[in-house]
């Protein structure tokens, strides 16, 4: 790939400070990518401290309370609309994506906006749904599963919106031209692949987060 | 302008004898070997029978085996490790005023290769005598889950007798800050006394009423956790007359340092009488009719008999009426 | 946590001129922490009054938990952590702070969030040994207590909250002990950068320590917690308020190692000069990369129990209640699956300053480079398979403790594969003993009996005598005090003089050394005989035949103390009044960070260096120099696509 970012013509050669800034807006842009990674590993190990607990609270069975007497299972179809509107954000920041990287700055806008609605209400109705849990939450190794988890897992969702939001701002400040075609100056240049590199970073986290919506939708309403 | 300072060029070899470079491997492996040899031969003959946690019983006995066999493993490889570093140390201190650099050498394969193998064989054989020695000893005095995989040979009677060959199963009831010790072949009789007759497989059930502890019978060489609703099982066989210590070994609260108790390994014939006594002092109480002979659990709902007015053995127990407040969870 | 992925950067910001009380720090931090205490207090108090307690100990937890999470985050806003956050919220990249913050002149950059990794590096390197020293004077205590067979100078319920202080302390804090101050301070110039891939967090990372310092001991003003450093439930759900402080100070701790290990492996990756390739990286780094690994994936495990044990005494979940469905083994593993990664957090930083050191002091490339990394991520993969030995005699998962016997012998090969390195370093060489030298000895003693006693805990059978016993204690403090203590106080002797500019007196090194190493080893040596001789842990009460050596080893211990105090003197009377200067390269050592002016630049190097060599090659006329600092100009540029991404 032809790298765009020295602005040297052929022959010439790029200035010190020319050139550590490139260097240093490379190394920023791979560290985006590999956070992203990293990241999904921290919150694959803090899910999975809460997916051992479900499957290990359920095969041990303590006093016979993993459900407990008159258990009453939490509103299946609360559930499922939360883990479909997660999976919906999520679909439609990939549609997005696509858009941006085809230069549309204006769609990414509208379809991050529409993600990060859909992903606030799945929120707002998870609260909801904990608030009024038809279960106290210590009265089976379910409930004490079910009401320990969402709480952390929302906190993420919560926390990639922030981000979300901060990319939604600084895009206003980038001239869509720049999607487009190459910037005149360094300076712009950097900030387009910034942007677009913390842009990947989080449609990863993002999309990370509905497959776990999914899979602890799985878990907790379905086996 | 660039950097980073390229050492001198490595002086020639140090003087040793006759201008030659002594043979280091050879002095090494000699002192290694004299050194070793002596050292594997004190722990086996005269260490070895001091070393805990003695021979009181089948586990212990086992352990201080293992004991012995994992220091003779080990001593040479400590001594091979610490001979070398002083080895290297005398022999290759620079000088006050040198400051030449050591030969560059970035390594050796065939080195390499050995120590990797080597540790790789005593590691491999370490598991290998570790595993024998716990599945053959059944669990090694160790607690072995409700379910144990490797069980004690000789069968399990609902009475015992001395003489009969049977296991005499032994209930540990651990509860902050005490031990409760049941004996369901003799009508589920408790005591805060812990007595053993000797020559006998005894199969004991470790549990607790309120958080973990852990059972140390520390001459017999049995450890198992405590935990509540759980039966830990763990096996030995006493062969010694004596008494020994019983220690909570699990940290359990303020007074975890203070629940101990002894224990009494006795001939069967006196265990047997002691047990009889013990139970017919307990049915006499009515005792023996409210306590299950055989429970994980002692919910004062549960057994509705039992109020905290059970007359207590000993002074302090009685497992089911001896709860300190407020243990039992409310249920939400 | 994963909002700051985004290391976009505005133009270089210069520093600002006003005041330190005009601008924030720990001042406003702290009004922060005390209005977040009292208004999360009156928060639980108006949540749950009345209706919510905690059944088992009878207390109301909520307020307390709620103050403390509040406090934490009127410490961070008051230390302005927030404030980028709130900018690029708003539209604005992340202002270019690091060289700016690094360039800022006095004492008052220290005391303020600032984002360069040297300043957050002596933050690092002070806090410590802070933490360290507090942590210690709880070991004087509970040897005090100890000098007598029956309990004397402190109650039952004192002297648990004393040795819970002592190891959830240097627990939680010696985690960060090598990569909080080396780390971030000589990770990124060792490996030829200029900066950090996420400098906030690596800050924050450092800014959550005080946090979960001060927390952790208010445990005290509530009497303490009764369970030590592992929090055994139930009885942690028993236990009083002081609890909650434990739980929620892990915890904190728990996000600060993911963070500066997740600083660590991003910077590492990607932000190696040109020529840096795997094989030339220096050990330190690798180890700091290993150690990065194992923080980022079982840290947040810890955080995950300590969450749950926390609902379990604040929404009354049931978690670990048996009786409701919850399990007290589901903490064990939890904890454990967490815990003994952590046991080689607290070892492997002590593998990569010990490599360093020897190679320059003996005056020769390391030995089986590669070897060396191999050991190091051996022993890091390892540690995540080995959990349940710590659950023998428990009742967990009987048939499969050969298993976890096997796997945790099999941790001794790797292990055994620093040692393999250090002597094949050793042979032949030109040994010079210079206090780092000495203490990097003493690292091989002291680790090699912790080793070798680790055998004999994992030896299912053996360990039922050992397991819960002091012994279990003096192995893992040979490991850790003299594995980890030992090579970070070797590092401070042979780094401070890059980090200062200032070099710790001689002769008084020499006597800290040798009363530390005589007196540690006086005073565990013999923790192995009480152990063996049947003295469970974290007891009060133990039997008459072992006060002689219980006596000696407090004895011992009141020494090992006064050891301390003598380095403690030497660092503050070197630092303030003698003053002896270091510049330059003392050791003629060729790593990177000797090669760079003392005091190091706030920008590290004046552009980006070209690694032309592994920085080991020692004895070797031809060997290149290890780096051009200098290079001309098209040079980076050329190479820098390959390198970032490994390839070069």
């Amino acid at each position: 790939m032809a790298d765009p970012t020295i602005q040297a013509g052929p022959g010439e050669v790029p200035s010190i400070a020319e050139e550590d800034a490139a260097f240093y807006h490379q190394s920023a842009v791979n560290a985006a990518w590999t956070g992203a990674r990293l990241a999904l590993g921290a919150l694959t190990f803090i899910f999975g401290a809460f997916a051992f607990s479900y499957f290990y609270l359920r095969s041990v069975d303590s006093s016979g309370r993993w459900e407990g007497s008159g258990y009453h299972p939490p509103s299946m179809v609360t559930g499922t609309v939360i883990m479909l509107l997660v999976l919906a954000s999520a679909g439609v920041h990939y549609g997005v994506l696509q858009r941006i990287k085809a230069g549309r700055k204006r769609a990414w806008q509208r379809g991050g906006a529409i993600t990060l609605g859909l992903g606030l209400a799945a929120v707002g109705l998870q609260i909801t749904q904990l608030a009024t849990l038809p279960f106290a939450p210590g009265s089976s190794g379910y409930s004490s599963v079910f009401t320990g988890f969402y709480p952390v897992f929302l906190t993420s969702q919560l926390a990639a919106g922030v981000w979300l939001e901060s990319l939604l701002a600084r895009s206003r400040f980038i001239p869509e031209m720049s999607f487009v075609e190459q910037p005149p100056t360094h300076a712009e240049v950097y900030r387009v692949q910034r942007f677009q590199s913390s842009l990947s970073a989080f449609s990863t986290v993002w999309s990370y987060l509905a497959l776990m919506s999914l899979l602890f939708w799985l878990l907790f309403y379905v086996f | 302008m660039t950097s980073g300072t390229t050492g001198t060029p490595a002086a020639p070899p140090a003087p040793g004898a006759g201008g030659r470079e002594p043979r280091h491997w050879l002095r090494l492996f000699v002192m290694w070997f004299v050194l070793s040899l002596a050292a594997d031969l004190i722990t086996w003959y005269v260490w070895r029978p001091h070393l805990p946690p003695g021979d009181m019983s089948t586990s212990a006995t086992g352990q201080q085996f293992d004991f012995a066999v994992l220091a003779v493993t080990g001593f040479p490889v400590v001594i091979a490790v610490l001979l070398y570093f002083a080895y290297a140390i005398v022999a290759w201190r620079a000088g006050p005023d040198d400051e030449g650099d050591g030969p560059p050498i970035h390594g050796h394969t065939k080195v390499s290769v050995t120590w990797i193998i080597t540790t790789s064989l005593i590691v491999l054989w370490a598991f290998a005598f570790g595993t024998f020695e716990l599945i053959v000893p059944a669990g090694a005095g160790s607690g072995e889950g409700p379910n144990p995989v490797w069980n004690l040979a000789g069968k399990t009677s609902s009475t015992w007798a001395p003489g009969q060959g049977d296991k005499l199963q032994v209930q540990v009831i651990g509860q902050q800050w005490a031990w409760t010790f049941r004996y369901p072949q003799f009508g589920g009789m408790e005591s805060s006394k812990l007595y053993l007759p000797t020559g006998t497989p005894i199969e004991f059930h470790v549990t607790s009423l309120d958080v973990i502890h852990s059972f140390w019978a520390y001459q017999l060489g049995v450890k198992a956790d405590a935990n509540p609703g759980v039966d830990d099982v763990a096996y030995t066989t006493v062969h010694q007359k004596g008494t020994f210590e019983v220690r909570c070994n699990e940290l359990c609260g303020i007074w975890h340092g203070a629940m101990y108790t002894y224990g009494n390994a006795v001939s069967p014939a006196r265990f047997a009488s002691w047990a009889t006594s013990v139970r017919g002092k307990e049915a006499k109480d009515g005792l023996l009719r409210a306590l299950p002979k055989y429970a994980l659990t002692y919910d004062p709902t549960v057994i509705s008999a039992i109020g905290k007015n059970l007359p207590k053995i000993d002074g302090i127990t009685g497992a089911a009426g001896y709860y300190y407040p407020p243990s039992d969870p409310v249920t939400p | 946590m994963a909002v700051e992925v985004q290391p976009e950067r505005a133009e270089p910001v210069s520093a600002s001129t006003k005041p330190y009380f005009r601008r924030m720090g720990v001042h406003t931090g702290l009004a922060g922490a005390v209005a977040g205490y009292f208004l999360g207090h009156w928060l639980g108090n108006f949540l749950s009054s009345g209706y919510l307690q905690n059944p088992l100990s009878d207390s109301n937890d909520v307020p307390i938990v709620l103050g403390y999470a509040l406090a934490t985050i009127g410490w961070l806003l008051g230390l302005g952590v927030f404030n980028d956050l709130f900018g690029t919220m708003l539209g604005r990249p992340f202002p270019d702070r690091e060289a700016a913050d690094g360039a800022e002149a006095g004492l008052g950059k220290y005391f303020r969030f600032t984002l360069n990794h040297k300043t957050v590096g002596i933050q690092y390197l002070f806090g410590m040994i802070g933490y360290f020293l507090t942590g210690g004077l709880f070991a004087m205590a509970i040897r005090t207590e100890l000098l007598s067979p029956s309990y004397h100078i402190m109650g039952p319920n004192q002297y648990l909250m004393v040795v819970g202080e002592h190891g959830t302390m240097m627990m939680m804090m010696m985690s960060s002990v090598v990569l909080g101050p080396f780390g971030q301070y000589f990770g990124p110039i060792m490996i030829g950068s200029k900066r950090v891939a996420f400098p906030r967090l690596e800050a924050l990372g450092f800014w959550l320590t005080p946090a979960a310092f001060v927390i952790l001991l208010s445990g005290i003003l509530f009497g303490g917690f009764p369970t030590g450093w592992t929090g055994y439930e139930p009885l942690a759900t028993e236990a009083k308020q002081g609890m909650d402080s434990f739980f929620f100070a892990f915890g904190l701790m728990a996000v600060s190692m993911t963070l500066a290990g997740f600083n660590m492996i991003c910077t590492v990756i990607n932000y190696r000069a040109p020529g840096m390739r795997w094989g030339r990286l220096p050990m330190f780094v690798w180890s700091m990369f290993s150690v990065s690994f194992l923080q980022v994936l079982s840290a947040p495990v810890l955080l995950g129990a300590c969450y749950m044990a926390l609902t379990d005494r604040t929404f009354q979940t049931a978690f670990f209640t048996n009786q409701l469905g919850g399990s007290s083994y589901l903490y064990e593993d939890l904890f454990w699956f967490f815990g003994h990664p952590e046991v080689y957090i607290l070892a492997l930083p002590g593998f990569g300053v010990i490599s360093e050191i020897v190679s320059v002091f003996c005056r020769k490339p390391l030995f089986g480079y590669r070897v060396a990394a191999a050991g190091m991520l051996g022993v890091g993969l390892l540690s995540f398979f080995v959990w349940q030995h710590h659950l023998f005699d428990s009742g967990i998962n009987p048939d499969m403790r050969p298993v976890f016997m096997l796997t945790t012998e099999l941790i001794s090969i790797p292990t055994g594969f620093i040692y393999l390195v250090g002597m094949g370093t050793f042979w032949k060489a030109r040994i010079r003993f210079s206090i780092p030298m000495l203490f990097a000895l003493a690292f091989y003693f002291n680790f090699l009996i912790g080793g070798i006693s680790g055998v004999f805990l994992s030896d299912v059978p053996a360990d039922v005598t050992e397991h819960g016993s002091f012994f279990v204690m003096a192995h893992f403090h040979y490991t850790i005090m003299g594995g980890l203590i030992f090579a970070f106080m070797g590092g401070i002797y042979y780094w401070l003089p890059k980090m200062l500019g200032i070099k710790l007196n001689e002769t008084l090194g020499k006597v800290h050394f040798w009363t530390m190493f005589i007196f540690f080893n006086s005073t565990f040596l013999p923790l192995f005989a009480l152990g063996l001789m049947g003295m469970p842990r974290r007891v009060f009460e133990y039997a008459n035949n072992l006060q002689t050596l219980n006596d000696w080893v407090s004895i011992s211990s009141y020494c090992l103390g006064v050891s301390m105090l003598i380095f403690l003197f030497n660092v503050v009377m070197s630092t303030l009044f003698w003053r002896q200067r270091e510049a330059g390269n003392p050791y003629r050592a060729r790593s990177l960070e000797w090669q760079v002016p003392t005091p190091v630049p706030p920008a590290n190097f004046e552009r980006i260096p070209v690694i032309l060599a592994s920085p080991y090659e020692y004895g070797d006329p031809d060997a290149p120099p290890v780096a051009d600092l200098n290079p001309p100009p098209g040079v980076v540029s050329s190479a820098y696509v390959g390198a970032s991404r490994g390839e070069a």
